[in-house]
């Protein structure tokens, strides 16, 4: 009788030992669920402007100012960062995804590493994210200089 | 539709998403109406907050929202960001219980919440444009 | 005690842990992982070490393998987390002490390291992995230049090791997933100049659990041990699949070369 061995979704956010492609899937789900879930809240959230001026600045507040400390600018560091990280991934995958700045097929050389996981692929690799890293850092300052004066 | 129409979609609202998204980001940054082009001002000594001036001032956020640009801006990033957020949900949920009635379920359910999303976010748009409840 | 030693190989360099996964089906126990020591010869691989265990240490334990290089495809194991070919691994090369082996993820265990591949195969059938023409016996050959025969020939290495489907993140939760070997091979016959068959794969490859459930985590084609590429196939695939929804995808099918006969007058 034989026994199953799936791996699992955990498998999904277990990158080790199969290289840079394999981490930026897990960081993209992992993002990716992130962002739709905060969609979801940010919807609720900006639909409280309709409730009138007292409800608005409570809220405004209150998510500033969650587990009785300041943590508001991190929150919306980390969001903002989330956010631009999903985006840069997504524009390469977009491009890769759909067979662009891939190599021809080739012929196969020991010691046989992959030439679709190198190449322009990892150009657009530190191309993006060189971008990610000033994007991410004008917002982080944005939002740090904007709030704490 | 075919899985390739449905997964172009996806990859289309991708991009749209990211430039609307900017405008987004945009708006609440350089493009604010607000006179201090801040969020808000937070007050470390005595912990509190001081909205006036920033942008999420509330008549800051309200002109916004009663702009016929920012509003339709808003309302197309609605549309895609559902479209995007909502297949995505639903592609990592098929892999996760995959075939049979559970993942026809579970397209339907994610299809009702997305709904849910879109008219609860677009009336926040319509009404705002149509002058407050 | 003195130490056994294997003929053919160097002198005994050092004694390495197996920690071997066990799992006996008459038991009906969970799989459990059982340790070994094992004297290492210079040139040993994994499959001796594990060949060893079986000879001088444990008779009970199975493994499935044939050529022991790297034709046949049959050792794929995961080592020290990683998929390999048990055949291709050398022991000092890993460069530890304690060398877990555990057998390939995502299918049934059959015993011990051995996996029951049945799903590999049947996914493998479902994209129709041969040239689909409707002539029943050609009388005569398909012509194809050399550069038609670079488009598909490096994902012709495969040797159904099945290694890519354990090593992918999707393969993992999604068993109707076809999985990268699959989707490779339906581009190779796909891109095929030979090959009618588009319309017939189409269902099969660019359905709910076909081409699109790849998100391009790489794994498949860094743990290949031909270099296949299985990763650049798919890709490479949804480019056709992409195109097709605006422009359809035209298969002409090669030409024909002269008719031929043989001495008998038989074709």
């Amino acid at each position: 009788m034989t026994i199953e061995n799936k791996k699992g979704w955990i498998s999904w956010f277990n990158p080790f030992k199969y290289g840079t492609d394999r981490w930026m899937f897990a960081l993209h789900r992992l993002t990716g669920i992130a962002l739709g879930l905060y969609l979801i809240a940010h919807v609720w959230e900006t639909s409280n402007i309709l409730n009138g001026q007292v409800t608005w600045d409570k809220i405004m507040v209150d998510l500033d100012y969650p587990f009785g400390a300041h943590y508001g600018p991190f929150i919306l560091s980390l969001i903002l960062i989330v956010a631009v990280y999903h985006a840069l991934n997504g524009i390469r995958l977009t491009i890769v995804e759909n067979g662009l700045m891939l190599p021809k097929p080739y012929r196969p050389e020991f010691p046989y590493k992959a030439k679709s996981l190198r190449g322009l692929n990892n150009l657009l690799k530190i191309v993006l994210g060189i971008f990610m890293i000033l994007i991410s850092a004008i917002g982080v300052i944005f939002i740090f200089t904007g709030v704490i004066v | 539709m075919r899985e390739s129409q449905i997964m172009f979609l996806q990859y289309l609202t991708g991009i749209l998403v990211l430039v609307f998204g900017s405008f987004h980001f945009l708006l609440i940054s350089v493009l604010s109406p607000s006179p201090e082009k801040i969020l808000y001002i937070y007050n470390g000594a005595n912990a509190t907050h001081v909205l006036v001036g920033g942008t999420l001032y509330y008549t800051w956020v309200k002109a916004v929202y009663s702009s016929l640009i920012w509003g339709s801006v808003f309302e197309l990033l609605l549309t895609f960001l559902v479209y995007h957020v909502f297949n995505g949900f639903r592609v990592i949920l098929s892999e996760l219980i995959p075939g049979g009635r559970a993942e026809k379920i579970i397209t339907y359910a994610l299809l009702v919440v997305a709904l849910v999303v879109f008219i609860w976010g677009s009336r926040t748009v319509v009404v705002s444009l149509a002058g407050g409840l | 005690m003195e130490t056994l030693v294997l003929k053919g190989f160097g002198e005994v360099v050092k004694t390495v842990t197996f920690r071997v996964r066990r799992y006996d089906p008459e038991k009906k126990e969970i799989p459990k992982y059982e340790e070994y020591k094992v004297p290492v010869q210079k040139g040993m691989t994994i499959l001796d070490g594990i060949l060893y265990i079986k000879e001088h240490l444990d008779h009970s334990l199975s493994a499935r393998y044939s050529c022991r290089m790297g034709i046949c495809g049959s050792c794929g194991m995961i080592i020290n987390g990683k998929e390999k070919l048990a055949c291709q691994t050398q022991i000092l090369e890993l460069g530890k002490d304690l060398i877990k082996v555990d057998p390939m993820g995502n299918y049934g265990i059959v015993k011990d390291l051995v996996p029951e591949l049945s799903k590999l195969f049947n996914n493998h059938q479902s994209v129709k992995p041969f040239i689909v023409r409707e002539e029943e016996e050609p009388k005569s050959e398909f012509l194809q230049t050399p550069d038609q025969r670079e488009k598909y020939a490096m994902f012709t290495d495969c040797i159904l090791c099945g290694l890519c489907l354990s090593a992918c993140p999707t393969s993992a939760s999604d068993e109707l997933y076809l999985g990268p070997q699959a989707l490779a091979q339906s581009f190779r016959y796909i891109v095929d100049n030979r090959d009618l068959g588009f319309e017939e794969r189409l269902n099969v490859v660019d359905s709910k659990h076909g081409v699109w459930r790849c998100h391009f985590s790489g794994a498949c084609s860094e743990v290949c041990p031909k270099g296949v590429d299985p990763a650049l196939a798919i890709q490479l695939l949804r480019k056709v699949m992409t195109t097709n929804i605006f422009v359809k995808y035209q298969q002409k099918g090669a030409t024909r070369g002269p008719e031929r006969k043989s001495a008998l007058g038989v074709s």
